[in-house]
């Protein structure tokens, strides 16, 4: 699984006043940190950027690319910023995202074909986020059939199911993975990604890295293409790169329904059968999962 | 093969709870069905209504309201009292709305005192709210609990922020405590586990699921109390199958309304009829989706709802 590194974020303390003084640095240790910490993407998330956006796309571009050289994906909602940004990425850049709101996908689609990006096709429409499973499809199907009248190839289109919060919205996760399970047959062409830690969006800092690790294990038996996570759960990305086989067998074994009895397994591996009952849907989430 | 009527399949039952002592103290929940379900499972208590009584003279209330209790509305051990001999109250609800630090704000040790009258004049059990402000709460609540010792009273709103303070001296006298979350299945859950982990006997432990009246917000009540009981009774979710109590009276009487008189607005009608059912229509939707303890304040609205209740258990 290809893993896009979240942690070049303007919500972050640190790189916001970096981002607003033009430092270099901070931007420069993350960018390293990221690449050390093996991600094969970077995802630059500089927010709405309303003031000076497409000149700072390209500053914080430059930036990171003088110390790597890994692909990036550039998130804004500014549409020309996005487009100052793909213009210096010297490797093949993701778009960050089009949702199937008709504006987003006229306005942006268009760079992704001059620029030969890729792009992440967010599956919400102008109603807002999807109920189910269902509805993420016919947002699908609309980017898809839209960039195709752009002449974007189906494999750079990267569909986004849109990740909900467990802790707020049990119920409408399993519309989430619902979808990833349909993606293979609906968009066979099409890759696939996600905000993997928005599913623990709320939820005590210390509980975050299980739920991510576990919905990973779960998304990625349907054939997740690729996630944006936290660069720096290790864990995590031994999990993506094939290295945990037993606890992807022992998560694949809640969701078949078996039942596993937490109390007889090691801590950690109690504590995923734990998570995945609650990503299922079976338990109903509290902040104290792990306990009871 | 004869036609079989499906039924659910429960496989918990809502934790029996007694709240007061000696003869006139009442037992809630118990069901191993959903409310009034008798056909599926068993109810063993039915909902119960408590009368509120303030601890002050309220100043903004219906004259219509005042009226039942206006000898005793400025005396707050008369006036449960009298919804106890007139008006055949079985439980008294005591808000604290002087100690509010947003209104009154009157000191802890005044608002004790007045709490000590009441539970001293009384013989049915007594649930005490509190201002739904932490810090506060946190210190008077804990002052009602140790003065209420032996009585066994139910004590509350107790939230995720002040649970220790609250809970620790609940667990010290042996009183109820009532957890109270936002409309939120998830948090109602933590808080109980919360409250378990603290020692807090499950059978000390009533929720309050955060009430609104009708046309204002009573859906997401009736929903998040339907959800609570689908999780306690069909999800062997042992954490939810605590009793629950609906503080309705104050969210229905303040609404514009059960305030608007016919004079206001012809197309409302009588004014008095209005509210009296807006307050029962508010309590029985309560009931029907699982509350045990219904929170009410006019006499009138009180006999409709009982009754209903009772033909419902009869």
């Amino acid at each position: 699984m290809l893993l896009i590194g979240e942690n070049l974020n303007v919500m972050s303390k640190k790189l916001g006043d970096a981002f607003l003084v033009r430092d270099q640095g901070p931007v420069r240790k993350m960018a390293e940190a990221e690449a050390m910490a093996g991600m094969d993407m970077i995802d630059v998330n500089i927010g709405p950027a309303r003031k000076a956006g497409p000149e700072f796309m390209e500053w914080i571009v430059k930036t990171i690319q003088e110390v790597t050289d890994i692909p990036l994906s550039l998130d804004t909602t500014n549409m020309e910023a996005m487009e100052a940004g793909l213009k210096v990425c010297k490797k093949k850049a993701l778009v960050n995202s089009i949702s199937a709101r008709p504006e987003r996908m006229a306005g942006l689609m268009p760079f992704a074909k001059k620029y030969n990006a890729s792009f992440i096709g967010l599956t919400l429409g102008a109603e807002g986020i999807p109920r189910d499973a269902n509805e993420r499809g016919l947002f699908a199907a609309e980017i898809i059939a839209e960039a195709a009248e752009y002449g974007i190839l189906e494999e750079d289109i990267w569909l986004d199911p849109i990740v909900l919060p467990v802790n707020s919205q049990q119920m409408q996760v399993q519309g989430c993975t619902e979808f990833v399970m349909m993606l293979a047959d609906l968009a066979p062409n099409c890759k696939s990604t996600c905000g993997l830690s928005n599913v623990s969006n709320g939820m005590p800092g210390h509980l975050r890295g299980i739920m991510n690790r576990t919905y990973l294990i779960m998304i990625k038996r349907y054939g997740m293409y690729s996630a944006i996570v936290d660069a720096f759960d290790s864990e995590l990305k031994a999990i993506a790169k094939n290295q945990r086989p037993e606890l992807e067998a022992l998560v694949h074994r809640v969701m078949d329904g078996e039942s596993i009895a937490p109390a007889l397994l090691s801590g950690e591996e109690g504590e995923y059968v734990k998570t995945a009952k609650v990503l299922l849907g079976q338990t109903l989430y509290s902040d104290s999962w792990l306990e009871i | 093969m004869g036609f079989e009527i499906p039924k659910i399949k429960y496989t918990g039952k809502i934790q029996e709870i007694t709240i007061g002592t000696g003869q006139k103290a009442v037992r809630v929940g118990g069901a191993t069905c959903y409310p009034f379900y008798r056909f599926e499972g068993e109810m063993p208590n039915p909902a119960r209504i408590a009368f509120e009584v303030w601890d002050h003279r309220p100043d903004d209330w219906q004259e219509w309201a005042i009226e039942p209790y206006r000898d005793v509305i400025h005396d707050p051990a008369a006036w449960a009292r009298k919804s106890i001999d007139v008006y055949g109250a079985e439980m008294i609800a005591l808000q604290l709305k002087s100690a509010d630090p947003n209104g009154m704000d009157r000191p802890v040790d005044d608002v004790v005192r007045v709490v000590q009258d009441v539970v001293h004049a009384i013989d049915v059990p007594l649930i005490i709210w509190g201002t739904a402000n932490d810090d506060k709460d946190a210190d008077l609540l804990r002052k009602i609990a140790e003065v209420c010792e032996g009585k066994n009273v139910a004590i509350g709103p107790v939230s995720e922020k002040n649970y220790k303070q609250i809970g620790a001296m609940a667990i010290g006298y042996g009183q109820v405590v009532m957890a109270s979350t936002p409309i939120d299945v998830n948090l109602a859950k933590q808080l109980n586990i919360l409250l378990g982990n603290l020692g807090v006997p499950d059978e000390k432990v009533l929720m309050d699921p955060t009430t609104g009246g009708l046309g204002y917000g009573l859906e997401y009540t009736y929903s998040v109390i339907e959800r609570d009981r689908m999780a306690a009774l069909t999800q062997e979710d042992v954490k939810l199958q605590r009793p629950v109590v609906c503080n309705l009276a104050h969210e229905v009487w303040k609404t514009r309304e059960a305030r608007l008189t016919g004079k206001d607005d012809e197309k409302l009608g009588d004014e008095i009829k209005r509210s009296i059912l807006m307050e029962s229509i508010t309590a029985m939707s309560l009931a029907f989706a699982g509350a045990d303890i219904v929170i009410m304040r006019h006499p009138e609205s009180v006999k409709l709802v009982k009754e209903m209740i009772g033909e419902l258990m009869g």
